[in-house]
This record gives structure tokens, sequence and C-alpha cells, in this order.
């Protein structure tokens, strides 16, 4: 499902980003599959794109689309369906539920697509280092191993497209590692396409297309 | 993980910030209102069937009135003028208010009553006949056929007290009841010289609608034409059955051409004006209250759902579509609606099975169960709050 942008601008951010060059901004392209990488330094509306690519955010210009289909136009519905089945997302900020344990929050979305068995979402809690805090409140977890759960969380669905806001923004290095082979996996498995948006240039994936914001 | 659903984490998410008293207030608002609805409905529909004469109340035959040409000092001795027409007939049918119009047939044949032997009572008398359609209820027996000797009698109410109050009094003659009254017979000595019968008579029943003595109309038109010797009868009375004899316009025409009727009956028409009166306030107010008792349940599901909207914002950013968690939240919240009408409901019944056990004392017949009213009350007030309340959740999430 390729993905493309044209002459996208967030209205909000419409004089900073114009100030600058980007590759994305303002710019016709289209993300092929594969993994793709957006190095987005503070303040160039890194968030913003990715919640503008996953329908949160409505306050654009351009036209974004998936597949062919705007995202402006989709039903609440429709919207429903390609969040179930065809885009996943980790945002920034994990937005977990803080009242749930860490397996409610999973479960939650889990139930929802049904692809996953509950066996190997234990084996990736256990793969990611955080099967003891299982059934811990989210609230009470370090951020560390909220961005974890949120990784798994969106893991838990079938999809097309992963998009991943500072992934990794919380983990050292081992369980960046540890991460980084589970998302892989999924990815691969699901024939799915990448997009991870970062403050810095990284080496963790073998990105095919790299672009600045 | 057993026991972790994905429906128990969404009421973990979305019910379990509300207060459980706002949730009780509201249902009992609502079942109040429901409850007063549905009577205000159910006393409305029990006077509608009392004071209409349906089924078997005797009792409250109240929109059925006997008229006649009021006698005056200048009609004294003319007594053409105290005959209805068929010209007047045909008037009051169109009268307001006048649903039907029977003729009270009088007997033009002499009519000599005796009780019996032993009681040596005696009296000369006259018999009327009514369209069956105007007799309160008709008793069983109540048939004539050429060559029959017994003759059913059907006597007003009115008379049987006059006799028990004020006849049996004066004169020492036992008092009698209704039931001693239909177990004596009475010989009736009908017709003059050659033309004369004896026949047996028997009170089958007794009538608040009509002050008179009746006999089947197939007796009354035999005996005119046999022992009265084809004597035409007009009429000098009618029974007319109206929707609301207290009803100014329909007075004012009985004013206009001088007729005369019961006033008790125009009574009793006056207490169902009073009756229309209290059930339409109640009414009123019932409905204030439902509408009260469904903002507040509105208002709560409302609140219940704002207090929940991180929640639900995350679930519909994670794929959930709104018609999904609305779903969940019309099927958490439709049982207790549902729950609450039918509490009224039963109320309702309650109230009626006892009224229909208290009305039979009084010699008046209730259904056991609410009529149709006030099922289409409950059907539609339930119907609108359920509209109402998926409409006010489905607007909420978004």
């Amino acid at each position: 499902m390729q993905l493309s942008l044209q002459q996208l601008v967030p209205i909000p951010l419409r004089e900073k980003v114009l100030a600058h060059e980007s590759q994305v901004w303002n710019k016709d392209i289209a993300l092929q599959n594969g993994y793709t990488f957006i190095q987005a330094p503070s303040g160039t509306g890194k968030t913003t794109l990715i919640h503008i690519l996953y329908g949160i955010r409505t306050d654009f210009t351009g036209r974004v689309a998936w597949g062919g289909q705007q995202i402006n136009d989709l039903s609440a519905a429709a919207l429903a369906a390609l969040r179930t089945t065809e885009i996943s997302v980790v945002f920034q900020d994990m937005r977990l539920f803080p009242d749930l344990t860490t397996w409610e929050n999973l479960e939650i979305k889990r139930s929802l697509a049904g692809n996953i068995a509950e066996d190997e979402v234990i084996d990736w809690l256990a793969q990611l280092g955080i099967a003891d805090k299982k059934d811990s409140l989210a609230a009470t977890l370090s951020y560390g191993e909220q961005q974890r759960v949120a990784i798994i969380r969106s893991l838990l669905q079938p999809f097309k497209w992963l998009l991943l806001d500072e992934p990794f923004s919380h983990l050292d290095k081992a369980n960046t590692a540890k991460a980084i082979i589970l998302i892989d996996n999924i990815v691969k498995r699901n024939k799915a396409s990448m997009l991870i948006a970062d403050l810095d240039a990284n080496e963790h994936f073998s990105y095919t297309q790299k672009l600045v914001l | 993980m057993a026991g972790i659903t994905r429906e128990s984490i969404l009421r973990k998410l979305l019910l379990q910030r509300h207060k459980s008293s706002r949730l009780w207030a509201a249902l009992l608002a609502l079942c109040i209102g429901t409850t007063l609805l549905l009577l205000s409905v159910m006393i409305w529909w029990n006077f509608s069937e009392l004071l209409s004469g349906h089924g078997d109340n005797d009792s409250l035959g109240s929109t059925f009135l006997t008229i006649s040409k009021r006698v005056t000092d200048d009609k004294m001795g003319k007594p053409e003028l105290t005959i209805f027409g068929l010209g007047d007939i045909a008037a009051l049918r169109t009268a307001p208010q006048v649903q039907d119009v029977g003729v009270l047939t009088s007997s033009r044949f002499h009519v000599y009553a005796t009780i019996s032997v032993s009681m040596g009572f005696g009296t000369d008398m006259f018999l009327e006949a009514a369209p069956d359609r105007f007799i309160d209820k008709i008793p069983s027996g109540w048939q004539w056929h050429q060559g029959d000797n017994d003759v059913p009698i059907i006597i007003s109410n009115e008379f049987l007290s006059l006799y028990n109050y004020g006849f049996a009094m004066s004169a020492g003659l036992p008092q009698l009841s209704a039931s001693s009254i239909q177990s004596l017979t009475f010989t009736l000595k009908v017709g003059e010289g050659d033309r004369q019968d004896r026949y047996r008579a028997h009170v089958v029943g007794f009538s608040d609608r009509i002050a008179s003595v009746l006999v089947p109309d197939s007796f009354i038109a035999y005996g005119n034409r046999y022992y009265g010797m084809g004597a035409i009868s007009m009429p000098t009375r009618l029974i007319v059955k109206a929707r609301d004899p207290s009803d100014k316009q329909f007075v004012s025409y009985l004013q206009q051409h001088d007729y005369t009727t019961n006033a008790e009956q125009l009574r009793w028409n006056k207490l169902r004006s009073v009756v229309t009166v209290v059930t339409a306030a109640t009414g009123i107010l019932s409905i204030l209250l439902l509408s009260i008792g469904a903002l507040v349940f509105i208002l709560f599901i409302e609140l219940t759902i704002a207090r929940a909207q991180q929640s639900i914002t995350l679930l519909l950013q994670l794929g959930y579509a709104p018609r999904y968690l609305s779903s969940f939240m019309v099927k958490r919240f439709f049982p207790m609606l549902l729950g609450t009408v039918m509490v009224a409901g039963i109320v309702a019944s309650g109230v009626q099975y006892i009224a229909a056990i208290k009305s039979r004392s009084l010699n008046l017949s209730l259904p056991h169960l609410p009529g149709w009213p006030v099922w289409a009350a409950l059907a539609i007030s339930t119907l609108l709050l359920f509209i109402l309340v998926a409409r006010a959740i489905a607007r909420a999430i978004r």
C-alpha cells in the first residue's frame, strides 16, 4: 500500500515548516514499500506528521492518501478499519491507559483484530524483558517499560504500515536492540512497510529511504 | 488470561467513574414518571370504560339520557304536543354530542299486574320497550315470541328504591331485595273485553339508564297490534346516547327545544369532566416528570461519557469504531431502562388488579389487566426513551 503526500503543510506550523528546506513538507512524494526513515530535528513537526498520517490531526493543507484513498475523506468507521488492519502506530508519548495493567493494555488491542495468540504476547513480553510487569498498572511503569508495552501493542494487529514516533527514546542500547529484532520480525511477517521518525540519524534498520523533515 | 475480556476492560475504562447514587436517582425519577404516566392513562381509560357503559357496568350508564318534551301549562290536555315526530328524532340525531337515538315505545293497551295472591297487591301499570342496544346489560331470557306465556321485565333501580324506602315503609309491606324480586312471579292481565290474556312475568334485570318498566320490543309490538287494536304509538320519550351530555352546546340544544332529561345522568357526566381534568393534570405532570427523569438519565450518561472521554479518544485511536463503543454503552444502559419501564408496567398492572377487585364491591366491572392504551403509552414512552438515549450516546461518542 503506497503512502503519497501532496503539498502537505500543517496549518499551525505553516510559517515554521516553510521557513526551511524539507524533503517532506510542501512536497509531492510517494513513500515506497520498505523501511523509511525520517530525520526530524526538534520543532520540525515530526509528531505532527505522524498524527496526520494516522488520521488524528486534520488541520493541514495538501493531500495524504493511503493506497489512493484520501485520509480526510474516510468515515469514522473506515478510519477505524484502517487503524485495525492497515496501519499501526507507536506514539511518542506511548498513550497507554494508566488505570489498566500491562496485560489489559495489550489485551484491549489484541482482542480487536484477534490475529495474535495470547502465548505469543507473553513471549514478546519476555523478549523485551517486561514479563514480570504483566499485572502492573501502566501508571506505575517506568517510561522505558511503557515504551516497550507501546511497541508490543502496535504489533498486536495485522498491518501494512507501521508508524513509529521516536520509538526507542526511553530505551537503553540493549533494550533497543531487543525491540528492533522484535519489530523487524513482525513487520517482515506482515510483509509490511515501516516509517520511523526520529531526531537523529541511526542505522537501527536497513532503511530503503531516508528523508529530512 | 482468564477473566480478562474486552468487555471487562471496556467496563473498567468507560463505566467505573460514574456515581451510582446519581444513576439510581435518575432511574427512580424515570420509574416514577413512567408509572404516573401509566396510571393517568389507566384512570382515564377505566373511567371511559365505566362511563361509556362498556362491559357489565350497569350503574354508570351515564351517557344515556331519556328525553321527553316538557309538559307545561299550555300543553296540558294536548298529548300530541309531547309526541316526538320523525323530524324531531332526525334533528336530535345530528345534535351536538349525540351518538345514537332510540325510541321508547309505550304500551297502548291496558295492563293490570298482581304480584301474588298471598300478598294481595295489584296495580294498573304501563309497559315500555327500548331497543336492546340501549339496555344496560341484556339479561338472560330477555326475549319474547308470540305465543310465549312468560314475559321478562326489566325495572328501573329507582322504582325498587321508591318501593323499598317509600311505598313499603308507608304501607307496611315487606322490603324486597333485588334477588327476591327476581324470584317473584307477577301476573299480567293484558287487554280488555274479548281480547284479554294473562301472562306470567318475571323481573330479570334492573336498569339505571331508563326509568321505566321495560319488556322486549316484540311484546310491545304484538300487544299494541293485538290488544291496542292497531293503535299507532308515537314516542313521547326518547333514549339518547351522548358523548358528553354535560357539553354546553348539548344542554343548550335541549333547552332550545324545551326537552327535559334526567339530571342525575348529567351529574355523572360532570364527574367525568372532573375526572378528565384530573387525568389530564396527572398526565401533564407525569409527562413533565418523565421528561425530567429522561433528561437526568441522559445527562448522567453524557457525564459518564465525558468522564471517560480520554479513554474513548484513545480507544478510537487504537482502532475502535465509534459505533462499537456506542453499542457497548447502549447495551449497558438499555437493560436499566427496560427494567425501569418493566417496574412501572408491573406497578400499573398491580394497581389495575386492585382496582378491579375493589370495583367489584361497587358492582362495577373493570378488567384485571390494564387496557391497550396503557400498554400503548408504555410502548411509546419506552421507544422514545430508547431513541433519546441511543441518540445521546451516539452524539457523545464521535
